[in-house]
């Protein structure tokens, strides 16, 4: 197995705000493997989107505060790394996409030079001038079984042509242009040439959405952060979108964590699936494993409660109580109120940690993992 | 490692091999249409609304009279000429009767000694509209420069945190004494003339632009689009002065724009109370004072003054109102979409928000 691209060990956030230390993200570990995708799945407000931030060190800190761990991106600490040096690791080593298309493109710049902007900080890092702690490299295979080689990247090294860069000469400008229809092209989206002159507010949310992943992936990010990218779009827009990632993963190499309130999308996207609940990561496995053999008595209750389309239920099921604040943790595991496999031990003890528990066929944070099949 | 069951991922057509769209409008021509979309742009804006159009003529026809006035004679002077665009010499006695009400020959009346007013009037716009733009000018910058700081960098405990409070305790001080009393008190200090009267303004003006600029920057750093910047690999002097400050522009200029007719009124009370300009330099406020005497029984003395003053702040505030609409790209497409042949109906429609200023 290859060295992960990114492996986040034992990651605490909190937020301290004057109600009180709110518990964001608690003791969260996993792994990333290289032209993978993971999908971190949970409710509003368990933390998924904390975790996502965090790793490009981009919550404000404070009220964020980070209070143990380490966030392994290619070997390298990030949180050891000296705060100035992350601009240089953002976008080329680590990208983006948010939640919000509306807001996340500048309003008072045309799509050509939002893009011209991500362009040039990749071109620039590549030639050197710009020194980067992680350079682009391309060390490990990403071609996909049952998908195509890779193609060669559009962009050819820059290094000769840097002078004329640096005097703004014409053919680079000319070059760039051509580069930034090609993404849109690679984004599916149909009239390049015209979408290069709008401003976003004259764009759908589902091309804005677009402008954003080829944003994202013109800069060739080793890893990128997909935080709820499908939420404000509706079903059919949601649907070409994931498609799209999926196939543009390999063309650009990049791996992605994929954040998403929906098992739906995640099912589709992910190939390793995270479930988060109150801040802990509740397991941790294949995606298939997930879905079909959970091992943890929430992600089973999660999953049943999913409604099914054709088939009339009844009422849908629904777990008792409600989702603890994170500024006061039940003692012990954090699901136990709510757990149907509840044990006095679930209340004095946090449970096995996620990595200890191999009682099942992946780590899942309970005692009574081998129980949950057997849950309605 | 398993084979994931997923979609295959078939190369994306016309990626890299998208040569179709080049070839075509070359960078010169397309930067020179993009001059000419703008200009027509522009054209179409005004049409859509008459006000701005008001304001952007005046506004020109004042800047460019100030211009002749100022340099015709320095013009003249290098060719050993006594060139003028004035109908007589701002300070000449007796150029016709005294106090003449308006007529041709003397288009805003004479005063008591013979002097011809339009003269006078014309002879203080460069002085006044100099002033003017010099003191918010100073003020943008200066005011500009700080609240752009103090906003960007403001979390608490960090350095930053600290100039940032410096910054605005500062600003609260000056903000916290009526500022024509204090740029009186500045001026007392300094002497009195025109040069020490300017600075006295200027020094009381700039705080207003650190309290704009810092609440913009503020709401400005925490949008989505900023946060997407930085995690694209935006360094942070390039969003500073390419993202937010962007964003700045347009309330800043707005604010700019209208603020130089309020700098005009204030330094004209400034120059009024007799601590401005010397009553040997036309300038509208020492006329005014001047003048104070015979409002009632010659009218026209101080009501050509004012009018003067009037027009000015008038012209600038018209064209700050109507520079929002079209420094904002949304707005600006709306207007433009609007024009054809219907001018000042849209005008309503068009102008999203209040005044804010």
């Amino acid at each position: 197995m290859t060295e992960p691209v990114l492996r986040v060990d034992h990651l605490s956030v909190d937020y301290v705000v004057g109600a009180g230390t709110f518990q964001a993200v608690t003791d969260v570990s996993f792994e990333l493997q290289p032209g993978r995708v993971v999908g971190i799945v949970g409710e509003t407000g368990c933390g998924k989107s904390t975790l996502g931030h965090s790793i490009p060190r981009l919550l404000p800190t404070p009220p964020a505060r980070i209070r143990s761990g380490h966030i392994w991106f290619r070997g390298m600490d990030l949180l050891a790394l000296p705060k100035w040096r992350m601009p240089s690791l953002r976008g080329t080593g680590i990208g983006m996409i948010f939640q919000e298309p509306i807001n996340s493109l500048n309003p008072a710049y045309r799509v050509q030079d939002q893009m011209l902007e991500s362009l040039r900080i990749r071109r620039f890092r590549d030639a050197g001038v710009a020194s980067v702690p992680a350079p682009r490299l391309q060390p490990f295979d990403y071609s996909r079984p049952g998908g195509t080689k890779p193609t060669p990247s559009p962009a050819q090294p820059f290094v000769g042509a840097l002078p004329e860069a640096m005097r703004g000469g014409r053919p680079i400008a000319k070059e760039l242009r051509k580069e930034v229809l090609d993404f849109l092209r690679l984004v599916r989206i149909n009239d390049p040439e015209r979408i290069l002159n709008l401003y976003p507010h004259e764009l759908s949310g589902g091309m804005r959405q677009r402008v954003m992943i080829a944003m994202a992936l013109s800069e060739k990010p080793s890893l990128l952060i997909a935080d709820e990218p499908t939420s404000a779009l509706d079903v059919t827009i949601q649907a070409q979108v994931l498609t799209l990632m999926k196939e543009l993963m390999g063309e650009v190499e990049t791996s992605i964590l994929f954040i998403s309130h929906d098992l739906g999308v995640i099912a589709e996207m992910a190939d390793e699936v995270g479930v988060m609940y109150a801040g802990h990561l509740a397991e941790f496995g294949p995606v298939q494993e997930i879905f079909e053999a959970p091992q943890h008595p929430y992600t089973k209750a999660l999953i049943r409660s999913v409604p099914n389309q054709y088939k009339d239920q009844g009422p849908l099921p629904s777990l008792p109580g409600s989702v603890p604040n994170l500024s006061q943790l039940p003692p012990g595991c954090a699901f136990h109120p709510r757990c149907p496999l509840a044990q006095p031990v679930c209340r004095d003890d946090p449970g096995p940690g996620l990595s200890a528990n191999t009682a099942g066929t992946h780590p899942a944070a309970c005692y009574f993992s081998t129980e949950v099949a057997g849950l309605p | 490692m398993p084979a994931p069951a997923l979609g295959g991922a078939s190369a994306a057509p016309g990626a890299t091999t998208g040569s179709r769209g080049e070839g075509r409008g070359s960078p010169r021509r397309s930067r020179l249409s993009l001059v000419g979309a703008s200009v027509v742009m522009f054209v179409r804006v005004m049409r859509a609304n008459l006000l701005t159009l008001v304001g952007f003529i005046l506004t020109v026809l004042i800047v460019v009279t100030a211009a002749a006035v100022a340099l015709v004679p320095a013009i003249g002077d290098l060719f050993h000429l006594s060139l003028s665009v004035l109908p007589y010499p701002p300070n000449q006695l007796f150029t016709g009767p005294v106090f003449s009400p308006p007529s041709p020959a003397h288009l805003f009346g004479t005063d008591s000694v013979g002097r011809d007013l339009f003269s006078r009037v014309l002879s203080a716009l460069p002085i006044d509209l100099g002033i003017g733009v010099s003191i918010a000018g100073f003020s943008v910058l200066l005011g500009g420069s700080l609240g752009l700081i103090a906003g960007y960098w403001d979390r608490p405990w960090t350095l930053g945190g600290v100039q940032s409070l410096v910054i605005m305790r500062v600003t609260d001080v000056f903000l916290s004494v009526p500022s024509l009393i204090l740029a009186l008190a500045i001026s007392e200090v300094l002497g009195r003339g025109t040069v020490q009267s300017e600075l006295a303004v200027m020094a009381t003006w700039w705080p207003y632009y650190v309290r704009l600029t810092r609440g913009e920057v503020l709401a400005i750093k925490n949008q989505p689009y900023i946060v997407a910047a930085r995690a694209a690999g935006v360094s942070d002097g390039r969003i500073l002065f390419r993202h937010v400050l962007r964003n700045l522009l347009e309330p800043l200029l707005v604010y700019f724009t209208m603020d130089i007719g309020t700098v005009i009124v204030t330094y004209s009370t400034i120059s009024y109370i007799g601590i401005g300009v010397p009553p040997s330099i036309p300038e509208w406020g020492n006329m005014i004072q001047a003048y104070q005497d015979n409002l009632v029984t010659q009218p026209w003395l101080v009501g050509s003054v004012a009018a003067a003053i009037f027009v000015t702040v008038l012209a600038f505030s018209l064209l700050g109102d109507g520079l929002r609409d079209i420094l904002d790209p949304r707005s600006r497409r709306i207007l433009a979409a609007s024009a054809p042949g219907q001018g000042g109906t849209k005008l309503a429609a068009a102008s999203p928000g209040g005044s804010d200023s």
